[in-house]
């Protein structure tokens, strides 16, 4: 955390927890609602529930008309956000100091006593379709994630999109809708996180006036969702409009809490996550077989994916990269990397962490997502520590346990030929598999889906 | 030659031990010489692809194992080199950044080898619509204003990059009088100003280079194309369209900003806007739709943006159109601009609560020519500003009957559908450009 931050948590009888630091670089304060329940919480045939009711959240409640809840923030200079993955759903609001009870009372509010209207609701479903479009239908790497996510899991709910598949947002009903509210949306499968410039006292007493009275709900038991080891590559190809090749690799990987998860993520940095790692050097600088090359170790709760993205150079095809991608790894697996290769990605992890915690935002953030996958936010706090003690043997040794072929999932988009298009076929973004996958191409994005104000790509919407 | 910097500004805050620094260096893609689009980029680019004893791989090593990034980026009016390191290890960062500036090795097989890759850039562009809609509706917006030249180039001109002239004009513009400099973070006044001291006496110690081309804004002002034109972007396989809509408009520095930023914040700014109620709110037409005013040292767009679902497209559009002509008619009401200025006024702690931020806040507004502090002190600016004022400036300053459409989509999806007139759609290939 920031280095003289201190980070209180409290927990309320009807179980909120609530975890705050302060942060006076400007009279500003971070407000941010982690409820525990995510696109793993639902069912095949409902998939999206979970962000599709994330941007529900943003309208009428028993106090508030339509729209109230925006025009209350904006009035202030406030901003909003919200997000959806796998693991969890979380709300953001940053206000001004003065409009703390604002913030606490208009988050109590819809944490309880939010109205599910039909009109509201259909015009969400809209939206959340057109997103959809934007995000995945439209979007090569959007429709990639979601192609590696459902070919690499068998059983797991990681294996839908976060976002949902196009005939469940279009089918989800009023009554599910209304269900998942009152199964999830509790004081006590949430976490309060303020972050910013607020006197202590008042903020509790301010949290235990509008949550105090909010009664605890039942929550249902999750059961153990175990993946089947994969032991054999799993492969798809798919045509697609697009200039090169592009491919998505996804090696199966621990969990956030594993202790192997920090050497992966070295072991990632080491192979493409910095300008002098190994994949970029080989395929971007000295044969010129990629345009970029990129690596990213999934944070979530159960097991996942380390994922690397390649998009081809022209000329050359996934075929030619993946034979350069295989003969990387086997020397990452014959030729352990140095103190001094492990050591630079420890410095440039050590700098990512800190680069998160620049402001009420990102440290609010942090704490939110630590408590709510790791049960704790103090393990945020350890991380530079832990860091500092990966050695280059842990390296090796969760090279040869997680990037083994076998363990891997492989999407591939290759350019398709030029064609008559018409409105028929406009819809079709399945490619032609040779696994088991789901299909109609289930997807996890690999990053959160973003709630109403919010887009990853789009400049349509706002940040 | 002057050892005087342009501006320098220093923000510290030890809440990380992170510092962060940009180095602008005044003239960017708008100064590329006709036909040669892409120059500012390229040389930036190839600044940081090896300087004074490093080559392009020493330099990635050097601030990998230092967790430190140097990276360049170019906007229309300069090229920024934006670096971030650990406090600890900043001095040996800030001098690989002075090195680029001062001593780059532009080596000629680096240069080939970037001449060959930024055409895959545009490859990239041209796979995501949002981007590439962006880069289409910025060429014809305006033609032949500067700011329609691509920050990136385009395959002819990228070809026509030569390496002596990229190093000439980096030679040129990196003076000690061209650059402002800002530092941030985990960093004292004094050590910052001593760093900042040290790089322009080794900018000017290299001597002046002369300009080999004339500035691109001394033939402005450039006519703003008159009339409704639609470009019709034509991509296989598209369910929506990404929709640009706008026209040439103001540059940052006119007094009538303060108002106009009350007019793009009722219009498309805040999610309680015209544009996102009546697009997304009530139609669930799009995910996004917003506007802005880009920001820039001289006259630039006006830009609406919306991605709705192809079977709604020309509805869309249509009735973007619409609102938009009713609020250069009509302006907001005092309702929308009380509204607006409420949350204008809120909303600054939030865009400087950083130090960071403050920095790229006062870096930004030096390279826009306006005054120390201008945009910090904008909302005392807006809260002078009445609806009557910012009704008279929709009034001047938005052209409804002069807006360019750009729609990237599959053609033969939403061609009929656009409320185009008579010869006014132009349909493009979406590689051709």
């Amino acid at each position: 955390m920031g280095r003289r931050m201190t980070v209180r948590r409290y927990r309320m009888p009807n179980g909120l927890r609530l975890i705050c630091s302060l942060d006076r670089e400007a009279p500003i304060v971070a407000v941010q609602t982690w409820f525990g329940v995510g696109s793993r919480h639902e069912r095949p045939g409902a998939t999206g529930l979970a962000h599709l009711f994330e941007h529900l959240m943003f309208g009428q409640t028993e106090a508030l008309g339509p729209g109230e809840f925006d025009r209350l923030v904006e009035r202030t200079g406030g901003e909003s956000n919200a997000a959806t993955w796998v693991d969890w759903t979380h709300y953001r609001l940053t206000v001004p100091t003065r409009d703390l009870a604002l913030a606490l009372n208009l988050e109590a509010q819809r944490m309880s006593q939010l109205v599910l209207a039909e009109a509201p609701i259909e015009a969400e479903r809209e939206v959340v379709m057109n997103e959809r479009r934007e995000r995945v239908e439209d979007d090569v790497d959007g429709s990639l994630d979601e192609q590696l996510m459902a070919l690499a899991f068998e059983r797991h709910p990681y294996r839908w999109p976060t976002i949902g598949k196009m005939d469940d947002i279009k089918r989800v009903t009023i009554d599910e809708i209304r269900e998942f509210y009152r199964t999830w949306y509790a004081p006590n499968n949430a976490c309060l996180v303020v972050v910013g410039d607020f006197d202590e006292a008042q903020l509790l007493s301010l949290t235990s006036a509008a949550y105090g009275e909010l009664p605890a709900a039942p929550l249902p038991e999750e059961p153990a969702l175990v993946e089947p080891a994969q032991t054999l590559q799993r492969m798809i190809r798919l045509p697609k409009p697009i200039a090169t090749h592009r491919l998505l690799v996804g090696f199966k990987a621990p969990s956030l809490s594993h202790p192997d998860w920090l050497p992966l993520d070295i072991a990632a940095t080491i192979l493409a996550g910095c300008s002098s790692a190994r994949l970029q050097r080989r395929l971007v600088i000295r044969e010129e077989a990629a345009s970029s090359v990129d690596a990213q170790l999934t944070p979530f709760r159960d097991p996942s994916l380390l994922r690397i993205a390649i998009t081809c150079a022209r000329g050359h095809d996934a075929d030619e990269v993946m034979r350069i991608l295989d003969e990387e790894l086997a020397a990452l697996h014959l030729d352990p990397p140095s103190v001094a290769e492990v050591e630079k990605a420890k410095a440039v992890a050590e700098t990512d962490l800190w680069s998160t915690l620049v402001d009420v935002d990102g440290k609010a953030e942090a704490l939110g997502h630590h408590q709510t996958v790791l049960g704790d936010f103090r393990t945020l706090m350890d991380r530079t520590r832990a860091l500092a003690q990966v050695t280059p043997a842990d390296v090796a040794r969760v090279v040869h346990t997680y990037l083994q072929p076998g363990q891997r999932t492989v999407v591939i988009a290759e350019p398709s030929e030029p064609e008559d298009t018409d409105e028929d076929d406009a819809d079709d973004t399945d490619g032609d598999t040779d696994a088991d996958a789901d299909a109609d191409g289930a997807v996890v994005k690999g990053d959160p889906q973003h709630g109403p104000r919010r887009g990853a790509h789009s400049p349509g919407a706002r940040a | 030659m002057t050892s005087e910097l342009s501006a320098i500004f220093v923000e510290p805050s030890d809440d990380t031990p992170l510092v962060w620094f940009d180095i602008s260096i005044g003239g960017g893609a708008a100064d590329d010489p006709e036909g040669i689009e892409g120059l500012h980029r390229h040389a930036g680019l190839l600044a940081r692809r090896g300087a004074g004893r490093r080559d392009r791989v020493e330099m990635d090593q050097t601030l990998d194992a230092l967790g430190a990034a140097v990276e360049v980026s170019v906007s229309r009016d300069a090229l920024t080199i934006s670096g971030m390191a650990l406090s600890r290890n900043l001095d040996q960062v800030f001098a690989l950044a002075c090195d680029m500036l001062v001593e780059p090795r532009f080596e000629p097989s680096e240069h080939e080898q970037l001449l060959r890759e930024t055409p895959q850039v545009l490859d990239e562009i041209r796979d995501d619509d949002s981007s590439l809609a962006s880069r289409w509706f910025d060429s014809l917006c305006a033609p032949g204003h500067p700011y329609s030249r691509t920050s990136l180039g385009t395959d002819s001109s990228i070809s026509r990059i030569d390496r002596d002239r990229s190093l000439a004009q980096w030679h040129h513009e990196v003076r000690a009088d061209n650059l402002v400099v800002g530092l941030a973070g985990d960093i004292d006044d004094a050590r910052a100003h001593r760093m900042a001291a040290e790089l322009a006496q080794r900018v000017a110690a290299r001597g002046h280079r002369p300009a080999l081309t004339s500035p691109s804004f001394a033939g402005l002002p450039v006519a703003a194309p008159r009339g409704r034109r639609y470009v019709l972007v034509d991509k296989p396989e598209r369910t929506q369209a990404q929709l640009r809509m706008g026209h040439l408009c103001l540059g940052y520095s006119h007094p009538d900003i303060p108002a106009m930023l009350l007019a793009e914040t009722t219009f498309g700014g805040m999610f309680s806007s015209r544009l996102m109620q009546e697009i997304r709110v009530k139609r669930g037409w799009s995910y996004g739709a917003g506007c802005a005013l880009r920001r820039s040292r001289k006259p630039h767009w006006f830009e609406i943006w919306l991605a709705p679902g192809a079977a709604v497209a020309g509805e869309a559009a249509k009735l973007t159109l619409d609102l938009y002509a009713d609020l250069a008619a009509r302006g907001p009401t005092d309702e929308e601009v009380d509204f607006a200025r409420s949350y204008l006024v809120g909303a600054m702690p939030f865009h400087s609560a950083t130090a960071r931020q403050r920095m790229q806040l006062a870096v930004r507004d030096a390279v826009l020519g306006v005054p120390p502090g201008y945009t910090t002190n904008l909302p005392q600016l807006v809260a002078q500003v009445s609806a009557g004022d910012v009704r008279r400036a929709c009034s001047t300053h938005l052209r409804p009957d002069d807006i360019v459409t750009v729609a990237v989509s599959t053609a033969s999806l939403i061609q009929d559908s656009l409320p185009t007139s008579d010869g006014s759609l132009v349909v493009v290939a979406h590689d051709a450009y």
